[in-house]
């Protein structure tokens, strides 16, 4: 009883704990909101702060909005991911199926090199990229940002770990039919490849939402700006200065990432989770 | 199964020439197909990765501004290795990353531990905790600008409300690296936790049930238990960590500039790269820095990687 009683006790006190750390991590985005709907907040900053604003109204997010680069970036950003995003896929589905069930020349080495690129920072590869498409007259336009995400070695070892799962006489059965290995990739496997098809396009959507480097280096043109070149250029220009158009921003810029991710947590957490327990 | 293969290897035996020599002519056919399903991702491989990797080796031998191009040796490895600008950026980037690392780990592992052992809200609990690293560390870095803002920033007045000394975070160059830990921790701690609770839920119930009758207390149960199991799991998060924490950007970019100000206290490595590189167009310079930064992270991931193998 005592040991039960004990039990109960420190249940509830790492409750607490959790309770009061998770409120504190979720801080900075409970002043964004707040300052965000403050009318007063561009001139200074209240001060204490306050988590009801004085004046509410919408008026920074009014001008975020009129602005209109925002929504050129949102669109931007669209475009870039949505490509890159079934570029990566589609290359490492077959790329990662192919080192799972194949059976050619070079196989293990060829392997090990797609591994030694998970190696490989983008900043030794930053300049050479940005002269080879400027050669090819691409800068200032998507390609750049979309076409290198072509080769993605994390995705590719996670296809080829999935697909190692999957039965080979799948792929004996079909042969006998006299299937060709496109037509059995399409018909008996690509079917089965949802669950990691799923984890794939979450991961690397948020890779390349959020990319920066290398998007800051070759878009120079502000109509072709991404979502984070925008924040980031905005928020060089005006510093500390305008708070309430600052967090207005950020709100907008934040709140449908939270949203699909609110939805979509269960997925998101244990491709992350997945992504992680290989490091074993 | 086996039996299977048997007969079918009879049958095959069995078979006619001119069927043996159809089956290779398939074979062939397939092998080629395979190389086929690699093609996209190999001249990604060749296009984007040796390529590249190749060429800015050579162009560190160079003076070059992408257009003008004259061999000068080793100058510029002289040059970036002599520079104290360049030494300043190695220093910022280290201590931020082992900052980082040092404290987010163990303090993920902790809260890791406890919402496992939590009856109620588990999930509630990792989708807040993780929340953080979710959104971009751009919009992240924008509100901290304001969040540790010395004078109407929210830390400062909650550290102050309950007594604590404030900081002036990114205003003065002597407490500005804090301000990105701080950052850094926020925005990391989030995967940390997610990644150990993972792990922490794939140790096998009974190793704890054989422990409890045994008579070891929960702390004890931790201690023995939980940890020595854990060590794969940070030694994944220990390598992840400085390989992330030795790229450092992003955020530093947004909030210092290219030359991570106030007084280049935030520079990072990347940074420095970008300053040369993107700002001053000194392609070589910057090259000659890369291979620099890539040889350093490649040596400590191997230190990093030794140093678990030894705690495994």
């Amino acid at each position: 009883m005592n040991q039960k009683s004990m039990d109960k006790l420190t249940g509830t006190v790492k409750f607490v704990i959790l309770l009061i750390f998770g409120v504190l991590l979720m801080m900075p985005f409970i002043w964004m909101v707040s300052v965000g709907f403050d009318r007063t907040a561009n001139i200074t900053m209240p001060f204490p702060p306050r988590l009801i604003p004085e004046e509410i109204s919408s008026f920074n997010f009014g001008i975020v909005f009129e602005n209109g680069r925002l929504i050129q970036s949102y669109i931007n950003s669209g475009i870039v991911t949505t490509s890159s995003v079934a570029l990566q896929v589609g290359a490492s589905l077959l790329a990662g199926y192919a080192f799972s069930k194949g059976r050619f020349k070079y196989k293990r080495l060829l392997f090990i090199l797609v591994l030694c690129t998970l190696m490989i920072p983008m900043e030794p590869r930053l300049i050479p990229l940005y002269t080879l498409f400027n050669s090819f007259g691409l800068l200032n336009s998507f390609w750049p940002l979309i076409l290198p995400t072509v080769i993605n070695g994390m995705l590719i070892f996670l296809c080829k770990q999935f697909f190692d799962q999957l039965p080979t006489t799948l792929r004996e059965a079909a042969q006998i039919d006299g299937a060709g290995e496109f037509r059995i990739f399409f018909t008996v496997y690509l079917p089965l490849a949802g669950p990691i098809a799923a984890t794939m396009v979450i991961l690397s959507f948020i890779w390349s939402w959020n990319d920066f480097m290398w998007p800051l280096v070759v878009l120079n043109d502000q109509e072709l700006h991404t979502v984070p070149l925008y924040l980031a250029s905005f928020s060089l220009e005006n510093g500390t200065s305008l708070g309430g158009l600052t967090m207005a921003l950020a709100t907008v810029s934040i709140i449908p990432i939270v949203v699909l991710y609110l939805f979509l947590q269960r997925y998101i957490i244990q491709s992350i989770a997945l992504s992680g327990v290989k490091g074993e | 199964m086996n039996k299977d293969r048997a007969e079918m290897g009879t049958n095959v035996s069995v078979l006619s020439n001119e069927n043996v020599e159809t089956i290779k002519k398939k074979k062939r056919k397939s092998a080629f197909s395979w190389y086929l399903f690699l093609l996209p991702s190999f001249v990604g491989i060749l296009l984007f990765m040796v390529y590249p990797i190749l060429e800015s080796f050579r162009l560190s031998f160079f003076q070059s501004n992408g257009t003008i191009e004259n061999f000068i040796g080793l100058k510029n490895f002289q040059l970036v290795l002599t520079s104290k600008t360049f030494w300043n950026t190695v220093w910022n980037t280290f201590f931020i990353a082992f900052c980082q690392i040092a404290i987010t780990i163990p303090l993920g592992f902790i809260f890791a531990s406890m919402i496992n052992s939590v009856r109620r809200g588990q999930n509630f609990f990792k989708v807040v905790y993780f929340l953080p690293n979710v959104t971009s560390i751009v919009a992240a870095a924008m509100i901290f600008q304001f969040v540790l803002h010395p004078e109407m920033g929210v830390a400062n007045y909650a550290l102050d409300a309950i007594g604590l000394p404030t900081s002036s975070w990114f205003s003065d160059p002597s407490t500005s690296k804090w301000g990105v830990i701080l950052l850094a921790v926020w925005h990391w701690i989030g995967f940390v936790i997610i990644i150990c609770l993972a792990n922490l839920q794939a140790i096998s119930p009974e190793m704890y049930e054989a422990a409890r009758i045994d008579g070891a207390s929960r702390i004890q149960q931790w201690l023995f238990i939980t940890i020595p199991n854990m060590s794969g799991t940070f030694a994944f998060l220990l390598i992840t960590g400085w390989i992330g924490g030795l790229q450092r950007f992003n955020e530093v970019y947004v909030l210092g500039g290219p030359n991570g100000s106030p007084a280049r206290s935030i520079q990072t490595m990347g940074a420095f790269i970008y300053e040369r590189g993107f700002t001053g167009f000194e392609f070589g310079i910057a090259s000659a820095a890369t291979y620099i930064m890539f040889i350093i992270i490649l040596i400590f991931t191997f230190i990093n990687l030794k140093v678990s193998k030894m705690n495994l």
